[in-house]
């Protein structure tokens, strides 16, 4: 059956995905690069949609401190 | 793509969602606001940089990422981990940008391990910490904008990359490195990040400042004056003095570059020595001028960079701002290795010129252990040698030497200067066009080209020359050059080869074909053949019957229109009449120049005329060779037909007037014809070995070499010449014997000589015993008419005692007196005649002797073979030294003989 066949594929290549990106996750720790697993999934279809890695690392950090900012200024804000 | 950029948009608002932190009892329309913003800002930055800033290779990726674990690890247990996980992942093909991910990821890491050095720095208050902050992480949108900034070198990467290709594909990687090796430096031990900050803090204030200090830079790279740097003299760059020593030292590396520069500066001002040194000037004049608009975009960083400093900052600041005199030191280091090179081939330059120049540079692009000064001096080497491939196309294609500096390896020499050297000595002073119009210079060949090549390409544009000039078809020429013409230039080695192999085949072609078709040269050969060495046997047979009287008297008594004449008679009378007009019209009958004592067969010579073109090939030293070679041959021809005339008379002569029954005349003339047939044996044989032997076979070698397949006029000279030799040397005109010190005795010509001179002694000596025979006979046959029978036995008796006769002859002769006187003679002269008979014939025979004795030692094969051919029954005895015994001891065995 045609159907199976292809639910079969898409069982596959989706365990492939999960094996990839548990790859990828496994060398984000050792790297220390900080990223959970939803982010790093992410990231990856988006490089895979063809973006620049460079920028999106650069945009990855932004948002980070931006974020850390924001943290930070509630913080101060709070007390 | 739809698709596409859709799902790249869900993923970017998935990535701001997740990273957006949460502001606790913030407005939903607000958190709206914020995330639209983030977005756009994500999507801005996305699409402005939508190509890849590394090569897209997966290796490059995970080195990155081993180095850095490597780096950052003391031990190597993580980067193994990573290795593993690396082979895993390339064995997955889910994911087609592998090494885009891993770049991420290792972009990311960098980010993790940037911050700590600033904020673990213990020294620094927090009211600095914070302003350390706020200059890292600006607002939002401009930061894009300012992250330019604060990477000077990629900005300046790709202006550098085009001007200085050999930092190619470092550039970026030992950027990378740099960073890497910094950062991974400063977590690792943060000592060290201590100590910088230490440095920062207790920074000594330099007097001038470095900022004033990168203000003056680039004046100074551009080897300008600057208020703080300012030259001093041509050479010298003088420093504030007032400097730490660390600086000086960075100055000093920093002064290299600019004093280059100027040097160089001044080497293209001054004026070239030629073509080749007027193009590296260029090409020197090129490379600086990248090097001007290297120090332009170091201009511009650092007046970025002094702009955007912030003054209260140690060091004014200047450890921010990403420009200081250390990285300018890095920046310039490849061009400065770049001028130190090009320094280098200036200053070797003054004293080469053409090739050599060159084989300098070349010798740096081929032999040097560096890549970069191969790279570099290739680069050049493209300028440099674009004259000369000039020369070259002109030279090959056009056979035109333009070449007003003499930097081509081929030189046109100074007919004058021609006759001095050593080489046109050996020939005799004989100057040829095409031996030496031209010259091949060995020193100025270039390296880029072989010898081989080299000579291939003289011979080319000597051709062409020579086609034009020599041979008068300058047409062919011209449309040769513009037929076949193209450009050359440095780099496709293969092609030009290829090019110059057909324009050497066509040249060759050509010019072999016009020596055959329009100037004969291979009939020129044969009649050179036929005439002078003697191969046209009719008319040589008939030439010399009709001159032999003539040439019997005295030189002085000859006449060149008697001799033409008899020449003319010869040709009508054989088959030399049915050569081509061309070839007879230069045969001419002359006398040499004439000595005391000369008869007409010393003098005579025939002679055959070569004019222009042809006597590249027969030169005057050919023509010389030949003319030996002739006389050499007309003089065995002249003994033989003089032995072969008397040997006529005495054979019939045996016949009829010299029957005698004097036993003693009998014996003596048995004798003489045993020499005489010896002789004659000799000289056949020497003659056979000379013309079929020596001329016919070096002939047939002349013919398959010049018949060959792609000859040139090269090989044809050469050829020529060999046959000549060979025939020289074999046919015993030229070898000279090697056992003995005296030269001039020794050579086999001198000992032809003296045998064919006994041989025409003898013969006069035959001659006369004939003619002694013959009175003898008249005088018998006059006393048998007059006498009775009893005189007759008289006669008989007298015959046994010859003495006897001549005392009684006169008494038995009463009519004539005067006839009393030749009697006397007549008798007297038998004994004479006999003693010298024996005596020429015995010294011949010693002669022979020794002749074949050096015949017998002979290292060439065809000599020995004369050697036996002349002697096949061993009548003679070979004697290898000069001082031979007497003859006489062989008289025996070769009168048997005969």
């Amino acid at each position: 059956m045609p159907g199976d066949e292809s639910k079969q594929d898409k069982q596959a290549s989706a365990a492939q995905a999960r094996q990839v990106i548990d790859v990828f996750q496994e060398i984000s720790t050792l790297l220390n690069a900080d990223l959970d697993r939803q982010t790093l999934s992410i990231c990856i279809s988006l490089i895979e949609n063809g973006v620049n890695p460079e920028a999106l690392a650069t945009v990855v950090r932004e948002l980070r401190k931006d974020a850390e900012e924001t943290k930070r200024d509630l913080q101060s804000g709070g007390q | 793509m739809s698709s596409r950029s859709q799902r790249v948009n869900t993923g970017i608002n998935s990535l701001v969602r997740r990273l957006l932190v949460k502001i606790p009892g913030e407005e939903p329309a607000a958190v709206e606001e914020r995330e639209s913003s983030a977005v756009d800002f994500v999507r801005e930055i996305l699409e402005s940089s939508d190509s890849p800033a590394v090569v897209a290779d997966v290796n490059q990726a995970s080195d990155l990422i081993k180095k850095r674990l490597l780096q950052t690890n003391p031990s190597p247990e993580k980067a193994l981990r990573f290795t593993n996980l690396y082979s895993r992942l390339l064995s997955i093909p889910v994911i087609t940008q592998k090494w885009a991910v891993l770049y991420f990821l290792y972009q990311l890491s960098d980010h993790q391990q940037r911050t700590p050095p600033i904020l673990t720095s213990p020294f620094k208050s927090p009211i600095k910490r914070r302003r350390n902050i706020e200059d890292v992480i600006p607002g939002s949108p401009n930061y894009g904008a300012k992250r330019n900034d604060d990477i000077p070198a990629e900005a300046f990467a790709p202006e550098g990359l085009k001007k200085l290709p050999e930092r190619e594909g470092g550039q970026r990687d030992r950027k990378e490195e740099e960073q890497a090796f910094a950062k991974s430096a400063a977590t690792q031990r943060e000592g060290v990040a201590l100590k910088t900050a230490l440095l920062a803090e207790n920074y000594v204030e330099i007097d001038p400042p470095e900022t004033a200090l990168l203000r003056d830079l680039p004046f100074t790279l551009q080897g300008l004056s600057s208020s703080h740097l300012p030259f001093s003299s041509e050479l010298t760059l003088k420093l504030p003095s007032t400097l730490p020593v660390p600086i000086i030292s960075i100055l000093h590396t920093l002064a290299e570059p600019s004093l280059l520069y100027r040097g160089l500066a001044s080497f293209i001002q001054s004026p070239g020595g030629g073509l080749l040194g007027q193009s590296l000037r260029a090409a020197i004049g090129g490379e600086l001028r990248s090097y001007l608009g290297l120090v332009a975009t170091l201009e511009g960083q650092i007046r970025r960079a002094l702009a955007s400093l912030d003054e209260r900052e140690p060091r004014g600041g200047i450890g921010k701002a990403g420009v200081t005199l250390k990285r300018c030191v890095v920046w310039t280091r490849e061009a400065t290795m770049g001028l130190r090179l090009m320094s280098l081939i200036s200053e070797e330059s003054k004293s080469k010129k053409g090739g050599q120049l060159i084989s300098l540079i070349h010798g740096f692009s081929s032999s040097h252990g560096d890549p970069m000064v191969g790279a570099f001096a290739e680069r050049l080497l493209v300028h440099v040698t674009r004259p000369f491939y000039d020369m070259l196309r002109q030279w090959i294609y056009d056979g035109e030497l333009s070449d007003p500096y003499h930097e081509f390896f081929v030189s046109e020499q100074d007919p004058n200067a021609i006759n001095d050297t050593p080489d046109a000595r050996n020939r005799g002073g004989a100057s040829s066009v095409w031996e030496d119009k031209y010259k091949l210079n060995e020193d100025m060949v270039p390296t880029i080209i072989t010898q081989d090549f080299a000579q291939k390409v003289f011979l080319i544009g000597k051709s062409l020359n020579f086609i034009r000039y020599g041979c008068g078809d300058s047409q062919w020429v011209e449309e040769y050059s513009k037929a076949a013409s193209k450009e050359l230039r440095y780099g496709d080695t293969a092609t030009l080869e290829t090019w110059i192999d057909e324009a050497y085949k066509t040249t060759m072609a050509r010019l072999i074909h016009l020596m055959s078709e329009k100037f004969h040269l291979f009939e020129h050969l044969k009649a050179l053949k036929n005439y002078i060495l003697l191969g046209q046997g009719d008319f040589i047979a008939l030439l010399m019957e009709s001159l032999s009287s003539n040439l019997d008297r005295p030189a002085g008594a000859q006449y060149r229109h008697t001799l033409t004449a008899q020449l003319e008679h010869a040709i009508r009378g054989s088959n030399a009449q049915y050569d081509s007009p061309e070839v007879l019209r230069r045969l001419d009958a002359r006398m040499l120049q004439l000595s005391h004592g000369d008869i007409g067969w010393d003098c005579f010579t025939l002679e055959y005329k070569i004019d222009a073109p042809v006597d590249v090939v027969v030169t005057e030293w050919g023509n010389r060779q030949y003319l030996k070679v002739f006389n050499f041959l007309w003089r065995i021809k002249r003994v033989e037909f003089a032995l072969a005339s008397t040997w006529r008379k005495c054979m019939t002569g045996s016949r009829g007037v010299l029957q005698g029954e004097d036993e003693n005349v009998t014996k003596a003339w048995k004798l003489t014809r045993g020499v005489l047939a010896e002789m004659i044996h000799f000289i056949g044989q020497l003659q056979y070995y000379i013309l079929f032997e020596v001329i016919e076979s070096s002939w047939d070698e002349l013919q398959t070499a010049i018949h060959k397949e792609g000859c040139t006029l090269d090989d044809l000279i050469k050829a020529h010449t060999k046959y000549l030799n060979a025939i020289t040397h074999k046919g015993l005109l030229g070898a000279k014997k090697k056992h003995h010190g005296e030269v001039d005795e020794n050579t086999f010509m001198v000992q032809l000589g003296e045998i064919l001179r006994l041989m025409l002694s003898y013969r006069d000596a035959v001659d006369g015993l004939y003619s002694w025979s013959v009175s003898d006979f008249t005088k018998r046959q006059g006393a048998d008419v007059r006498n009775d029978v009893q005189n007759r036995r008289d006669d008989d008796d007298v015959l046994i005692n010859t003495p006897a006769t001549t005392r009684r002859g006169p008494r038995h002769l009463p009519d004539s007196t005067p006839a009393l006187g030749i009697d006397d003679s007549i008798v007297d002269e038998f004994p004479v005649l006999q003693e010298r008979l024996q005596a020429l014939g015995a010294h011949f025979k010693s002669r022979v002797c020794l002749l074949l004795g050096d015949l017998a030692y002979q290292p060439d094969v065809d000599m020995r073979f004369l050697g036996v051919v002349m002697n096949f029954n061993d009548v003679y005895q070979p004697v290898r030294k000069k001082s031979s015994r007497p003859a006489g001891r062989e008289q025996g065995r070769s009168s048997a003989r005969a």
